[in-house]
């Protein structure tokens, strides 16, 4: 059976070097999905490649049915795949606010010149953004803090912030790139609760990277691990806890 | 044949000094990821030094030269720890870098406009003038010397970055910055080390420039066909910034020569245009990807 | 009114048109242009076209100044559709290369078409028209609106994110492309357009006047009322026209100061005046509500810090 997302054969060489080696895996439309591996193994690319950030070398990607593979990033947001970064990349020097209002962009329709002209298109729709971009925030609970300069917020909230950017967007899969990096055990409980609230809330299909093992395993329906660039395994949390091959390359020697 | 063969050595003269101006700018801009816009003004420095080194201190042609030299090496430091280092320390954007290179230009230039005056001046005649015949060519014997000096510098400049120690640090620098840090490389040093070596080759493209035509406050300008002439070779690569620059030096004197000394300057933009349209990596660039 | 006065203010009106287009790309959109004088240049040369009487030495079609205005505009804009096709693909350095490359090209170009006057220059007509105060004052307000409008609006704010994070700007379903080429033809208009009335105001034009130091005058002028704000940049427009004329006598070393004055920016203030303010009663509003922000997160930072040291 397809998923909402298909990587067949997915390869990137930089130079002689092959980052990505052969990948193919699906995933599941509504679920949660990890994609696992020790640094370097070539995750983030995996990332960058579906979103049309990297050109694939060999292979393809296909979501909902249409190939994708060396789209724009631009487009591909369009279709409904959105993204946070492993290195947060919000717009620093805008408010909370601000960074949301950006990115409902798509939800309006109104040309530059109905723009300049402020015609009641404009008027109209641009209401209909700011409604949209306060009732997430307060939906992910950063109302309060709407006016603060998103390069202040503490670091959890800034990672909350680049996931509701992701979601301002109305997009059906959801790639979220290490969010629970840096965050102590209460504060990755938290998130985990937050990605299973968004993806029924929004009815979404996540696609999360981690390191963080019990996120993984306690969230992920589906988990596919990558090492040196290749895939080692796929499957369910207990199965790849007891592939052999996966308890060696990663989990086994100092994971938790 | 021979009038070709005499544009073409005016031509690879003229781009020797190019290489130097363009070596320099690609220098820094492998280790700081930026374009260094007051390397003109150094260089142009450099032309004065060495003009008030002949002229009104009256010393040898080695003194002044190396006067000269040493001079522009300390500008260029000075530049470094005023305009670029506070800005380096905050991680500021790769463009405040940009503007403040521009001020920097901006101040030098206008400041010897307003000190010295605007009027050019003749180099005096350290040269002889009669040209050296080699067969049918007559070589300029100040276009040799610009040639000799030019490619003495650089073969000593490889030398240094590939033999010794300091010039792996540099090495390691341009390739991580951070990493080398950690390494336990002084990137600091580092840095300074990058800009005086870029000062010096611009002390040496300046009094060779002066020397060949005049010295005037605006030889700045002529940076802006470095920079052409390194985005031609591929900027951040040395070999292609000594590439383009002899490239540029040799069409645009046959462009001079054979269609009209009008479009002697326009060429270089063309060239630019058609860098960018066809391959903007240059002759020797790579292709990199934006790291996500 | 003075004439000497009135001549200040319409050539600080002139400024502020080049200037807000400059300031919607590089304080909005995040590109630096070094060569925007050129695209004044061929307003300039294509509004004295337009508009210089045929009877004059170097004669034109004679026609009104609005027309000249217009068709001085739309020239620098197509020109600078060409230069975004080749350029905007490119990383920050290449674009900031070559539009220093166009620019200079430009200027080089026009002083050898002789038949626009070359080196020497264009004679364009008697006298400057006082009434044309209040063309450019017109123009101003238009200018100021439109950039306003549209940096207001959910285009204006996909080029602030182009400028704050490009990537993420890409993957937030931003054309980045395309908003950049809006925003580089758009502010190549406004310094056609500012060129043409350049071109009116001295009654002469050469290649000279549009040259590096003008594009970098430029640069210095948005970057000193401070990038990502409309009212920095006429501030900034209306101070750094006045203050040469007024320290006359300084103006050899005008340039000298206006360097290190850069510098000492980017150093120290790099914001400038008004940098990503605006001194409108929202923008005020905004201010204000960022600092009650940033207190009341301070104090809750304290707070947790307080009763986490049991």
């Amino acid at each position: 059976m397809s998923g909402i997302l298909e990587v067949k054969g997915l390869t990137k060489r930089f130079g002689g070097l092959a980052a990505v080696d052969n990948v193919s895996f699906s995933v599941r439309e509504g679920g949660i999905s990890g994609l696992i591996g020790p640094n370097g193994a070539g995750k983030t690319t995996i990332f960058n490649l579906i979103t049309g950030v990297y050109k694939v070398t060999e292979g393809s990607v296909s979501f909902s049915g249409s190939e994708i593979t060396n789209m724009e990033p631009f487009r591909i947001a369009d279709r409904g795949i959105t993204r946070t970064f492993q290195n947060i990349r919000l717009f620093k020097n805008l408010t909370v606010y601000e960074n949301v209002l950006t990115a409902c962009h798509m939800s309006a329709k109104y040309s530059i010149p109905e723009a300049l002209l402020r015609l009641p298109r404009y008027l109209r729709e641009e209401k209909a953004l700011r409604a949209k971009a306060e009732d997430l925030l307060s939906i992910m609970g950063l109302t309060e803090r709407r006016d603060v300069q998103a390069n202040n917020l503490p670091y959890g909230l800034q990672r909350r912030l680049e996931i509701v950017r992701a979601l301002a967007l109305d997009p059906k899969l959801l790639l979220l790139d290490e969010p629970a990096a840096g965050m102590n055990p209460d504060e990755t409980e938290q998130l985990m609760r937050l990605i299973s609230e968004i993806r029924t809330r929004f009815k979404l299909t996540v696609l999360v990277i981690e390191h963080h093992m019990d996120l993984v395993m306690r969230l992920c329906e589906s988990i596919v691990v990558l090492n040196f660039g290749q895939k080692l395994a796929e499957g369910t949390a207990d199965e790849i806890r007891g592939d052999p091959r996966v308890v060696e390359a990663y989990l086994g020697s100092g994971g938790n | 044949m021979t009038q070709f063969l005499q544009q073409l050595t005016n031509g690879l003269s003229i781009g020797s000094v190019y290489a130097l101006m363009a070596v320099g700018y690609s220098l820094v801009y492998s280790i700081m990821n930026f374009s260094n816009f007051a390397h003109g003004g150094v260089i142009m420095l450099g032309a004065y030094f060495g003009f008030f080194g002949l002229t009104t201190f009256k010393l040898p042609f080695a003194a002044a030269f190396a006067l000269a030299t040493a001079g522009t090496a300390l500008v260029a430091i000075v530049v470094e720890r005023v305009a670029y280092k506070p800005l380096r320390d905050r991680k500021a954007p790769f463009l405040y870098f940009i503007i403040s290179a521009m001020g920097a230009s901006m101040f030098l230039e206008n400041f010897v406009i307003a000190t010295i005056g605007p009027n050019p001046k003749p180099y005096p005649p350290i040269i002889p003038r009669e040209p050296i015949a080699l067969g049918d060519l007559a070589l300029g014997r100040l276009d040799l010397i610009m040639f000799i000096v030019s490619a003495a510098c650089l073969t000593l400049l490889v030398l240094f970055i590939d033999r010794t120690r300091l010039g792996k640090a540099i090495q390691a620098s341009a390739y991580n910055m951070k990493a080398s840090a950690l390494m336990g490389i002084n990137t600091d040093s580092v840095v300074i080390l990058v800009f005086a070596l870029g000062g010096f080759l611009a002390g040496v493209a300046g009094v060779l420039y002066g020397m060949k035509y005049m010295v005037y406050p605006t030889i700045g300008a002529i940076t802006l066909k470095s920079f052409i002439a390194a985005v031609f070779g591929g900027l951040g690569s040395l070999p292609g910034a000594v590439l383009g620059s002899v490239l540029l030096g040799v069409i645009e004197t046959l462009v001079a020569g054979y269609l009209s000394s009008q479009y002697r300057d326009l060429i270089a933009f063309v060239i630019l245009i058609g860098v960018l349209i066809v391959r903007p990596t240059g002759i020797m660039g790579k292709a990199v990807e934006d790291k996500a | 009114m003075d004439s000497y006065i009135l001549g200040i203010l319409m050539l600080a009106g002139i400024n502020l048109v080049a200037v807000l287009g400059l300031s919607l790309l590089t304080g909005f959109t995040g590109l630096f242009s070094f060569g925007h004088a050129g695209f004044m240049a061929i307003g300039a040369y294509v509004g004295a076209f337009l508009t210089v009487s045929p009877a004059r030495d170097v004669p034109g079609l004679g026609l009104p100044l609005v027309v000249g205005i217009l068709g001085g505009g739309a020239a620098a804009g197509i020109v600078s559709w060409l230069v975004g096709r080749i350029t905007l693909n490119l990383k920050g350095d290449y674009f900031c290369i070559a539009t220093l490359g166009f620019g200079e090209a430009i200027r080089l170009v026009f002083n050898n078409v002789q038949r626009f006057g070359g080196s020497r220059g264009w004679p364009l007509g008697a006298t400057r028209n006082p009434q044309d105060i209040w063309v450019i004052l017109l123009v101003d307000v238009v200018a100021i609106l439109l950039v306003a409008n549209l940096v207001r609006s959910r285009h204006g704010r996909n080029m602030i994110a182009i400028r704050e994070e490009e990537l993420a700007a890409q993957v937030t379903g931003i054309n980045v492309f395309r908003y950049k080429m809006v925003s580089l033809v758009t502010s190549a208009v406004l310094a056609g357009v500012a060129g043409v009335l350049l071109g009116d105001y001295l009654t002469f034009i050469n290649p000279k006047i549009f040259n590096l130091t003008k594009s970098t005058e430029l640069i210095i002028i948005v970057i000193f009322g401070g990038l990502g704000s409309i009212s920095g940049s006429v501030l900034g427009a209306l101070l750094l026209t006045a203050l040469p004329e007024v320290l006359r006598f300084f103006e050899i070393w005008r340039l000298v100061f206006y360097g290190a004055a850069v510098i000492l920016i980017m150093i120290s203030r790099p914001q400038g005046l008004l940098g990503g303010m605006e001194l409108t009663p929202a923008g005020i509003r905004k201010i204000l509500a960022e600092r009650r922000a940033r207190q009341a997160l301070r104090a809750e930072a304290a707070r947790e810090a307080e009763g986490g040291s049991r």
